[in-house]
């Protein structure tokens, strides 16, 4: 095997900037450093807001937003040179400090890495990485140690519940599926994550597909009288796609996946069905048919599928990233992977952080952690002069949580009792600047392309909810259309045939039950108080600020603002369509939404 | 295995298997339901059925058509949170299908009158219940319709949307939809093709006063022969609705024609008459245009069974503007039938009397002269007259199709003397009867003897009207000549009876004077079988056998066995030559 002096690792090459690795390659080719430095295409490292990230190992120096046109500086400077490209470091947002080490930054520092370990760390293409960093250990200690029933115990033991979002504990699952009657057993990862904002599923199969891959395998060895495993993932993902084809092929070379794995009687094999991308599809029953080859659609569970799921056998059925977590509790021992998190939510949780805080990214944090320490240690806080207002979790399926819980720890009981749900990881945090309405009307419009159309309730619920809320956002909303859009939520919650359509009332109960302030200032007032909803709002020029520059007059697609240079500008309301276009050219703050 | 449940504080029992709805409504606890149907798998997608279960301490909200009935559950089928479920759920297909009926009723029972939202589409039927995608697909097996795009937009349709030559058109959608949101199209060719006046469902009483009254199935209609001749038998358990409904298990498939052999003693020949065929009289242009039809086709478009559901209505759909009858098509004329067939006259009347009250049209009847002898018909006859209808004295000679599709009808007026035309949108032909085709062979079988028309003779035109020169055989009905109801009616009675009067008397008389086979002398040859009238010979063990009891003694099987075998007794030939000795001893 050949030794590097350093290991570059990129992972953000499918991000804007393509052109990093090559970069990064010719450069090192033209200083003819090839034999002693190693470029790695890695997965996602989850720093999303300072991407495109570069990793020098064994340094742990962290550059961050680099491009390609860095890289010569970055050769010549820390690879040759063993200094620190100062201006590429990360900066603290509030010290200003410059801190260069990957392990410092509080992004990383809070967070508890174990399943999202090998995400941007190991060549996600390369088994002899995935080995090298400790995996297929658990499999091999499972296939030489354990008894099928000592790892389900194990997994019992563990506390590892659903990582979708309803949090069944796996243990169970797996148990009813081995003891089910059934000509044989199937397994199934759930990877057809569909959540406007997630992507935890997405980079853990293009980043560390072997984790998977070793999870199912040990759940196939424990389940017993399993012969074939499937990996249902949106083509929407072209990459994890190819990741988790390629990792199947390799572990099939090397004896760790297909016939007699590693010289053992046990035998598995996975495949890998591509999903064309319905959000209902990751609904179980709706994938499995999916799965089969049908349309896509819920069925009433009275029999689970751990009874009678994928062609009338017993199925279990996790998502990727639950079966991410099975080599690690193997390797870790059940009772230590118990000790972390709370005494029903056991482990880590991957979210992904989005929306309006500083750092937004893919994190992962030990359950029980608090959503402040999330939001202001992990995220970095709201924007500069921004106050957080809520966090979103759990996707459409989920609720908005006020920002007085912000101490809530997250767990699966937690979330469920404010009225929003762990989900499969979406964590959207929105700020002043966001209008609650919007926000839940934003979600049903999302759900009402998303349900399947079955069940009248989520099909055509979600449909009046929709209006409501459109009848709301453009000020002709009434106060009794609150109490009609509570009932409809309350009837789509009760009576809808799957989790899609039970849950689909979520974004707007919660809101409701946390900001009917801002839908009666909507109604009554015909007042927007986030400033977002186009109908309600105006947007001004103020005289006191206004210098006459002349860049909302030019980025203006409307034609809607005139005025002399160097003199107030007025925004014509007539033309004015609200795209806010100008707000965003103003560098003096001019422009006011009232 | 059985269960016990409580339903509403009621206590029940229920087979395994069982779903809660099914155990509700034998229970009888009505539980308001729009996608459901028996013979369909449940699908739980109007989600109006909902009751709230609890189990093992556990409530929940379900749908009752999906959810299988287990011993201990305690179902309610009207808690607020159902209620208010349920009302919401039609408030929304109200919302959706505001002018569908059977949703309206639903909503007005749950306290909703009006839609609280505004239809995308006001004539919006379609619920989605997907009845008729489990019906095309897991019943007739034909694959048509099913659900596209999903959410909003989904919608109910075959393949993109477009027509399809997979449809059979069996129909069997439109029975299954709850809100009239199907209609089966013909096309306008297609309309009046191959029967189109034939039975409206595959299954039926043969008729009306059929014994034993049991249905039987047109295996030309029945989805499941259509299906199954169609795929060469590859596709044989499609639709089956029928057996799976019938709780008496009373339907076998596999059933096929059999012939039985029962011994009666009296036999009454009803064959009936047979319409007569107009393509015998083609100066009528019959199967030229739809639209000129037979009185029997007429009855049946003028049914309310029938496929109109009794409006009368030319081929392409609307009612005609003026119709024209002809009399005697088939009757008194040398060409075809010279007889008169006794009904017509009087059918043509009543269905003159139809079309007038039914759509105003205006009715022209050519006709020879009006036979309406008897009670109550020259009255009914008059009072047509006084109904507008224009009555031609003269046959009509002709009918031709126009190129703009009207008929044109032409006859002689013979009151004006002068020939007239009308042209008209409809024609009605008044066909006579006829015997039925086989009538011959039938008379053969039963040794009765058949006019020159075909119909059956009796014993005698006036004193033995019923009887025939056989023994023990009837006849009844319109076999024997043509007659209308009433006088069908009382000549069945008197068969009737004739059979009654023999049965009773437990014994049967017979004529000495029958033949009788000598064994010894008798060849075999059957010569003897054939020539017999009253079927009295047939062949056993090789040799004739005289059947005493039909045997006439008319000495015809005598005169021809060729062997000399057969006997007429009391008139063989020593006594004959004795009586001619003993007649020429006074000579």
């Amino acid at each position: 095997m050949v030794e590097y002096r350093a290991d570059v690792l990129v992972g953000c090459e499918h991000g804007e900037h393509p052109d990093l690795v090559g970069a990064l390659k010719a450069e090192i080719e033209r200083r003819n450093l090839g034999a002693e430095i190693n470029v790695v295409e890695t997965g996602c490292r989850g720093f999303c807001a300072m991407g495109p990230i570069l990793l020098i190992e064994p340094e742990g120096i962290i550059y961050c937003a680099v491009k390609a046109a860095d890289i010569p500086e970055v050769v010549e400077e820390t690879l040759v040179k063993g200094r620190v490209v100062e201006r590429l470091a990360y900066q603290e947002p509030v010290t200003h400090q410059r801190i260069c080490h990957y392990e410092d930054i509080p992004f990383y520092h809070k967070q508890m890495r174990l399943v999202l370990r090998n995400c941007g760390m190991v060549d996600p293409r390369s088994i002899e990485e995935y080995i090298a960093s400790g995996g297929y250990s658990a499999l091999e200690k499972v296939l030489t140690t354990m008894t099928p029933d000592e790892v389900i115990q194990a997994i019992t033991v563990s506390g590892l519940r659903g990582r979708g979002g309803a949090g069944f504990p796996t243990g169970r699952k797996w148990s009813s599926t081995k003891h089910a009657h059934g000509e044989c057993r199937y397994i199934v990862a759930n990877g057809d994550e569909g959540d406007p904002g997630a992507f935890m599923d997405r980079s853990m199969m293009e980043g560390d597909p072997y984790a998977i891959l070793e999870g199912m395998t040990i759940g196939a060895y424990a389940i017993e009288n399993v012969r074939e495993g499937y990996i249902y993932v949106r083509d929407e993902y072209p990459l994890a796609v190819e990741n988790l084809r390629l990792a199947i092929e390799r572990a099939t070379e090397m004896g760790l996946l297909g016939d007699h794995i590693l010289g053992s009687d046990f035998s598995f094999h996975i495949k890998i069905v591509r999903g064309a991308g319905a959000f209902v599809c990751g609904e179980s029953s709706a994938l499995m048919q999916s799965l089969e080859g049908s349309v896509g659609e819920p069925r009433p569970k009275h029999v689970h599928a751990t009874e009678s799921g994928l062609w009338g056998q017993p199925t279990a059925l996790n998502n990727v990233e639950t079966w991410a977590n099975v080599p690690l509790i193997i390797n870790m021992g059940a009772g230590e992977y118990a000790k972390i998190g709370t005494t029903n939510s056991k482990g880590t949780k991957a979210f992904c952080l989005v929306g309006k805080v500083r750092h937004t990214g893919l994190i992962e944090v030990p359950m029980g952690m608090t959503l402040r320490e999330i939001v202001y240690d992990i995220g970095g806080g709201p924007q500069e002069g921004r106050e957080i207002k809520a966090i979103q979790t759990g996707g459409p399926s989920g609720g908005c949580i006020p920002s007085h819980l912000l101490d809530l720890p997250v767990d699966y009981e937690s979330l469920a009792e404010v009225g929003s749900m762990m989900g499969s990881g979406g964590m959207i945090v929105m700020d002043d600047t966001n209008c609650m309405v919007d926000v839940a009307r934003y979600f049903l419009d999302f759900l009402k392309d998303e349900s399947c159309g079955k069940c009248t309730p989520c099909r055509e619920g979600i449909k009046r909810m929709l209006d409501i809320l459109t009848k709301i956002v453009t000020g002709n909303g009434e106060m009794s259309d609150l109490d009609k859009l509570e009932r409809i939520a309350r009837t789509v919650q009760r009576a809808s045939l799957c989790a899609l359509g039970k849950t689909s009332p979520n974004p707007v109960l919660s809101t409701l039950r946390y900001y009917r302030d801002e839908y009666e200032a909507h109604i009554l007032q015909k007042r927007c108080p986030a400033g977002v909803c186009r109908d309600l709002i105006t947007y001004n020029i103020l005289e006191a600020k206004c210098t006459g520059c002349g860049r909302c007059l030019r980025n203006c697609p409307r034609k809607a603002i005139t005025g002399e240079r160097r003199k107030l500008h007025v925004i014509d309301q007539a033309l004015c369509i609200k795209c806010g276009i100008c707000k965003e050219n103003c560098v003096f703050d001019a422009i006011e939404v009232s | 295995m059985s269960i016990t449940l409580t339903i509403d504080g009621q206590s029940v029992q229920a087979e395994e298997g069982q779903t809660v709805l099914e155990v509700a409504k034998r229970a009888g606890v009505t539980i308001p339901t729009l996608c459901y149907h028996p013979a369909l798998e449940p699908l739980g997608a109007c989600r109006l059925c909902v009751v709230e279960v609890i189990q093992r301490g556990r409530s929940q909200i379900v749908t009752s058509c999906t959810m299988p009935a287990e011993p201990g559950m305690e179902v309610r089928t009207s808690t607020p949170a159902v209620m208010e479920s349920r009302r919401t759920v039609l408030e929304l297909l109200l919302s959706r299908c505001p002018n569908v009926p059977v949703i309206q009723q639903l909503a007005a029972q749950y306290g909703v009158t009006e839609p609280p939202f505004e239809a995308d589409d006001p004539n919006e039927k379609c619920i989605l219940c997907g009845l008729c995608v489990r019906a095309c697909n897991d019943l007739v097996g034909a694959h048509v319709l099913n659900f596209s795009d999903r959410g909003i937009s989904r919608v109910i349709g075959p393949a993109f949307m477009e027509k399809t030559r997979d449809c059979i058109g069996c129909g069997a959608c439109t029975i299954v939809c709850p809100t009239g949101a199907i209609e089966i199209v013909l096309e306008k060719e297609a309309l009046y093709a191959a029967k189109p006046l034939g039975p409206a469902s595959a299954i039926y009483v043969p008729f009306l006063q059929a014994v034993p009254r049991v249905p039987v199935i047109d295996t030309d209609a029945c989805i499941r022969f259509r299906q199954q001749a169609r795929t060469n038998g590859e596709l044989a358990d499609a639709c089956g609705v029928c057996q799976l409904l019938c709780e008496a298990r009373a339907i076998d498939y596999t059933q096929q024609d059999e012939e039985l052999d029962i011994e009666v003693g009296a036999v009454v020949v009803a064959t009936g008459f047979a319409d007569f065929d107009p393509y015998l009289a083609p100066q009528y242009s019959f199967g030229k245009s739809p639209n000129i039809i037979t009185g029997i086709e007429f009855e049946r478009l003028s049914n309310s069974g029938g496929p109109t559901e009794g409006e009368i209505l030319t081929a392409e759909g609307v009612p005609p503007k003026s119709v024209a009858i002809l009399h005697c098509v088939g009757s008194r004329d040398k060409h075809t039938n010279k007889y008169c067939s006794r009904v017509c006259c009087m059918y043509a009347l009543k269905q003159a009397h139809l079309v007038r009250d039914k759509t105003g049209a205006d009715v022209f009847e050519f006709y020879m002269d009006i036979r309406a002898p008897g009670k109550s018909y020259e009255e009914f006859y008059e009072r047509v007259q006084e109904e507008g209808v224009h009555f031609i004295r003269g046959k009509g000679a002709e009918v031709t199709v126009q190129p703009d599709g009207k008929l044109l009808v032409k006859g002689e007026d013979a009151d004006l003397s002068r020939v007239v035309a009308v042209s008209v949108d409809m024609v009605i032909l008044g066909t006579g009867m006829t015997a039925q085709p086989d009538a011959a062979e039938v008379s053969h079988l039963f040794g009765i003897g058949c006019g020159n028309e075909g119909f059956f003779t009796e014993a005698h035109p006036k004193l033995r009207p019923v009887e025939t020169n056989t023994d023990g055989v009837y006849l009844a009905g319109t076999c024997q000549g043509p007659r209308d109801v009433p006088d069908t009616v009382a000549h069945a009675n008197a068969a009737a009876a004739e059979v009654l009067a023999l049965l009773t008397k437990g014994e049967v008389v017979i004529s000495p004077a029958t033949a009788e086979v000598n064994r010894d002398k008798c060849v075999g040859c059957g010569d003897c079988i054939p020539v017999c009238p009253y079927t009295a010979i047939a062949r056993v063990d090789g040799k004739a056998q005289v059947n005493a009891a039909l045997c006439k003694g008319c000495g015809t099987c005598v005169a021809t066995c060729p062997s000399g075998a057969i006997e007429a007794l009391h008139f063989t030939d020593e006594q004959i030559v004795a009586q001619i000795e003993g007649v020429l001893k006074w000579v």
